[in-house]
């Protein structure tokens, strides 16, 4: 199955932008998300965000993923399997 | 000079290494309070200025540390209060600190060097209206001969340490459980903000025993700012009060060497203290993220926040000189001998830092910023 994708380019920007606009993309497209209907991919050079998002997003009831490619950080966030 | 040159090229390198593993930015302890109610930063931070407290006190009682008060620090007055105001909304409009700056710009950040541009500009535009601020009635001291809040309260020094520390055991050992048990992501090299409170703290008191003050770096912003004018307008910055006053002037514990100078264009003994932890805390966080594979030169930001980090950084560096000082010199330096400058600066800078969040939610990071989104199709299987 393939899920629409949304990708946010943060890196550079100020602090705390990528855990900002993470948070009103993801109250913007809550039911799209918990439905698995889209994916959220932001794209950060924050370190600090990659903590903050995570727990931002869990405690949200969503799933959440960081992989560091490169000397970038990608933050998924996508809907919960259960 | 230059045993304290290396070593605060040494304490500088160290510190921009632990900041940028840590990411530990005392912009975001303040602001995180106001703006997510995220108080972690500010927990590790109290931690750093309650280590700091008690090693202070213990160095002082046991002779490493000589200079009590240490050097600069004054008597209060009302603009300690009005320079942390607006330190507190330049430093959340750059998003860094004056430290924070230099950390990121280590790590490569183009607005961080931006915010640097405003952070000297800032220094200069100072320069010129010094005369002007220093007539003014709220730079006048309340009591000339009090430093300090055990001095104005007749208090002994061992109450407000104890105080101190029961208030950071409180609120350090008893934060709330994560609401969440699911495990989350680390960056790599990760060091936690406790941690690195306490290996700043170290810092810090090293700096103290060897140099006989607490880190500080902003005068050498107001310095850079001198050299480049005498190199352009030479008579104008001999004629500017601001550059030729010369307010430290001590011996240095290592090497026991006679520092003075001040904001002025000449390589003197602030030069040799602030230069290289300057110098070293850029080049210790660059050091960091190469060995983290995460040096780069970051993409341009959008112009408003570019525009938000130079006002920001002309706002800091005006809160710095107003105050005198900046945060590190007052929250790592002045509060853990309970100074009262360093208080009313805290008191300034916690409605400053607010004020800073709403113009950084208002203005500049605000829906219409364009965030580079393109949709295409993602696999989940």
């Amino acid at each position: 199955m393939n899920t629409p994708t949304c990708e946010f380019d943060l890196r550079g920007q100020v602090c705390p932008s990528t855990l900002l606009t993470a948070l009103r993309e993801i109250n913007l497209r809550q039911s799209e998300l918990k439905e698995r209907r889209i994916v959220l991919i932001f794209l950060t050079d924050n370190r600090h965000a990659t903590v903050t998002v995570p727990q931002a997003v869990i405690n949200m009831g969503l799933h959440c993923e960081v992989v560091k490619t490169d000397n970038t950080y990608q933050i998924t966030v996508e809907g919960n399997n259960d | 000079m230059w045993p304290v040159v290396l070593i605060t090229l040494i304490l500088g390198i160290l510190s921009g290494f632990v900041m940028h593993r840590a990411d530990f930015c005392m912009t975001g302890a303040f602001r995180d309070l106001f703006l997510f109610r995220h108080v972690k930063m500010l927990q590790a931070l109290l931690l750093l200025v309650t280590a700091t407290a008690l090693a202070s006190y213990l160095g002082r009682r046991y002779g490493f540390i000589t200079d009590s008060p240490y050097p600069l620090f004054g008597a209060a007055a009302p603009t300690n209060v009005i320079g942390g105001i607006l330190f507190g909304i330049g430093m959340v409009l750059c998003g860094s600190c004056v430290v924070g700056t230099l950390y990121r710009l280590g790590a490569g950040s183009k607005l961080a060097a931006v915010a640097l541009f405003g952070l000297i500009c800032g220094s200069a535009l100072y320069a010129e209206i010094h005369p002007w601020w220093k007539s003014l009635v709220v730079t006048k001291p309340w009591r000339a001969d009090i430093i300090t809040l055990p001095q104005a309260l007749h208090l002994p020094e061992e109450i407000f340490l104890v105080l101190l520390t029961a208030a950071t055991c409180t609120i350090v050992y008893r934060r709330k459980a994560p609401a969440s048990t699911a495990r989350t992501f680390l960056p790599a090299g990760h060091m936690t903000p406790y941690q690195a409170a306490l290996l700043l703290a170290l810092i810090g008191i090293v700096s103290v025993m060897a140099t006989g003050m607490p880190l500080g770096i902003t005068t050498a912003y107001a310095k850079v700012a001198a050299q480049v004018e005498y190199l352009l307008w030479p008579a104008h910055v001999e004629a500017t009060a601001f550059f030729q006053a010369l307010p430290l002037d001590y011996v240095a514990p290592l090497g026991k060497v006679h520092l003075s100078g001040g904001a002025g264009p000449a390589f003197d003994g602030i030069a040799a203290i602030q230069y290289p932890l300057l110098i070293g805390i850029t080049g210790g966080a660059a050091f960091s993220a190469l060995l983290l594979n995460e040096w780069r030169l970051t993409p341009w930001p959008p112009r408003r926040q570019l525009l938000g980090a130079f006002i920001g950084g002309i706002i800091m560096a005006l809160g710095s000189r107003i105050t005198p000082g900046c945060n590190i010199w007052h929250l790592w330096g002045g509060l853990p001998i309970f100074a009262l400058q360093s208080l009313l600066f805290l008191v300034g800078l916690l409605p400053g830092a607010w004020l800073g969040g709403l113009l950084l939610t208002r203005f500049v990071l605000t829906a219409t910023v364009p965030m580079k989104g393109v949709a295409h199709e993602h696999s989940n299987l």
